[in-house]
């Protein structure tokens, strides 16, 4: 299915499926501004999700449109069936969050915030806020104007964590982390998703969530390019083809191969003489179709790698220009459900040149 | 297929101390506001303890020589929209500390301060993400901040009648005010507190930026004092005596209260009628607007 990225259909729902999160082409704009565009995310509970976009792609729109912070200007926004702006107490009272740049009130220890964030949610946080304390090693007497950044981090994921949400919208929580912290937060957010909650974790960097969420939209200028499994996303990336030919030796490249026009061999080589592809199996044409075409010419070959992109190099390619770099957008349309879960059988992803 | 997601234990209702509004909530504004309370409230207990130590003594001894500045009489009788002449010392003496502009220009640098922290200050500071976020409705939030705010207008009116009876035990028997009558004054200003803090509040709704909310705030107040005043500074002027209504002095008349020791009550309808549309249009923007820190 072909899709432009500003108009992709909703994931399909399974019918009877309670989605944690759901939404449906929102649209934030800030006048004339760009916030976000058409945006659609269908979050099971008990799944990872990584949001990945770069700084000003539109992730913390859509996490205060998701937390009532924003309104939106089209499109809708749920969490746990209530609608974000209309019902925002609500599903802020099953939400635990921490927002991009956190800033906490100076004149708050640890303690103080437990209590006083215990007071308003109606629920006390001491135990299991004390407990978290403890597997981050936050001294919870220290007042938050003495705390490190690091430290206020802790303690606003202690804050989002202690009332043991079914939901948690974290935008890029690891910031300040040091990798042992980060390492934690982790297990702590597999251990809230094994119990149920859905995890949605932004972040501009891949390696992170890479190591946490099983699934990851990838948002581009306000909008979402890619919407898929990791591995998904591997296998769809396809191969990275570079032939370099004996001079004038280099025979036509066949029409299932086209070659990436942008790409230019390097200065020292006679033009001509290389070939850059990226090349997609099909049902078509196969790996073993280049293999065989290869083979066939191994004689004018001078050297040839063919591999996989690895994750960063396909992350790269999402953020990269498109004058730049021909990248194919993809959507996956189906929801993310865990695997014991009903599910919508899957569909591969489709892509757009 | 059964999901695995484990349905946590529902949680219990906030404890509601005041209706809608929110114990914790009104616990955090408070903390907030608590020394910014205390350091206003000593100073307006020091000024109104001098006012009301020297004032007396001051129109006293007018009385005695019979004789007022003529431009001072002018200005008294502008701010108490009255002839002052044939009132009694202690009558003209406490109406002028309880309308001094000292005393004015604290109690409306108190609202202003308390009044802009949310939602401007909030936004300025960074912190308006953590607030929002918070399991409460925006019109809860609102009506715990206006708890606290009112219950620290309480602390600092303690702190002025406080100050006035301190002063007060140094005066002679005969310069003491009437305490009922000053007691009927005390709502009438405080509804004037409160009218300049709810502008103070809305123009925080409207704006992100708190020294943007601030300045709104007093120059709606100074323009609205000023308006009383304006043909005493020049006769020309003598026609916005026809847009006095406009000015809140003209339903803060302390000396016609002390005179007549009757309630204002239509000045007093009138100010919380303001009290009342301003913090219902302060409801509106919150309710209506985007939040973000950045």
């Amino acid at each position: 299915m072909l899709l432009p990225a500003s108009h992709q259909a909703h994931p399909a729902i399974p019918p009877g499926q309670d989605l944690a999160i759901d939404v449906r082409n929102l649209t934030k704009r800030y006048g004339s501004r760009r916030g976000i565009t058409n945006v659609n995310l269908a979050i099971a509970p008990g799944s990872l999700y990584g949001f990945l976009g770069p700084n000003g792609a539109g992730k913390t729109t859509t996490i205060r449109c998701l937390l009532g912070l924003l309104r939106a200007t089209s499109g809708s926004a749920r969490v746990l069936g209530h609608d974000c702006w209309t019902q925002g107490d609500k599903v802020r009272t099953q939400v635990g969050s921490i927002p991009g740049d956190l800033r906490l009130w100076p004149w708050l220890t640890g303690m103080r915030a437990l209590k006083l964030f215990g007071l308003i949610r109606g629920t006390s946080l001491l135990t299991k806020g004390k407990e978290l304390a403890d597997e981050l090693e936050l001294d919870l007497s220290l007042p938050v104007r003495k705390m490190s950044r690091g430290n206020r981090q802790k303690l606003g994921i202690i804050l989002a964590l202690a009332h043991q949400p079914r939901v948690l919208i974290l935008d890029e929580p690891t910031t300040a982390l040091d990798p042992l912290m980060q390492d934690r937060l982790r297990s702590m957010l597999r251990r809230a998703a094994d119990d149920g909650a859905a995890v949605f974790f932004s972040s501009h960097t891949l390696a992170e969530v890479e190591a946490l969420c099983e699934r990851v939209a990838i948002v581009k200028q306000g909008a979402i390019v890619a919407d898929s499994t990791l591995t998904l996303l591997r296998a769809d990336a396809g191969y990275d083809l570079d032939v370099l030919w004996l001079e004038n030796h280099a025979p036509k490249p066949p029409a299932w191969l086209p070659l990436l026009a942008t790409r230019r061999p390097a200065s020292t080589e006679p033009q001509g003489s290389r070939w850059i592809a990226r090349f997609r199996p099909t049902k078509d044409h196969t790996l073993a179709d280049v293999l065989a075409l290869l083979h066939h010419h191994k004689e004018a070959i001078a050297d040839i790698k063919l591999a996989q992109p690895d994750l960063e190099t396909l992350f790269r390619r999402f953020y990269e220009s498109d004058a730049d770099d021909p990248r194919p957008v993809m959507h996956l349309n189906q929801a993310h459900v865990p695997s014991d879960a009903t599910q919508p059988t899957a569909t591969p992803p489709s892509m757009t040149p | 297929m059964t999901m695995s997601y484990k349905e946590p234990a529902p949680l219990r209702p906030a404890p509601l101390l005041i209706g809608l509004a929110s114990l914790g909530l009104i616990v955090r504004a408070l903390r907030e506001i608590l020394w910014t309370t205390l350091v206003f409230a000593g100073l307006l207990g020091g000024i109104s303890m001098l006012l009301s130590v020297a004032l007396p003594r001051i129109q006293e001894r007018f009385m005695r020589r019979q004789f007022i500045p003529p431009g001072l009489q002018q200005f008294r009788d502008a701010l108490f929209g009255m002839d002052t002449r044939g009132a009694g010392v202690a009558d003209v003496a406490f109406s002028l500390a309880w309308s001094h502009p000292i005393v004015i220009a604290l109690l409306a640098a108190h609202a202003i301060v308390v009044c802009t922290r949310v939602l401007a200050g909030e936004v300025e500071r960074g912190t308006a993400d953590v607030l929002l976020a918070l399991p409460v409705s925006r019109a809860r939030l609102l009506i715990s901040e206006t708890i606290a705010w009112a219950l620290s207008a309480c602390l600092l009116f303690a702190g002025m009648v406080l100050g006035t009876w301190l002063g007060v035990q140094r005066l002679d028997p005969a310069l003491h005010p009437s305490w009922p009558k000053l007691f009927t004054i005390l709502p009438n200003l405080m509804l004037v507190y409160f009218v300049i803090g709810l502008v103070a509040l809305c123009a925080s709704m409207s704006t992100d930026r708190k020294v943007r909310a601030v300045l709104t705030a007093v120059i709606i107040t100074i323009v609205s004092i000023v308006i009383n005043f304006l043909y005493t500074l020049d006769p020309s002027l003598e026609f916005t005596k026809q847009i006095a209504f406009l000015s809140l002095l003209d339903y803060y008349r302390p000396l016609r209260v002390m005179l007549s020791g009757e309630w204002p009550w239509r000045d007093m309808l009138i100010l919380a009628s303001a009290c009342v549309a301003l913090w219902i249009a302060s409801l509106v923007v919150l309710r209506r607007r985007d939040v973000a820190t950045t």
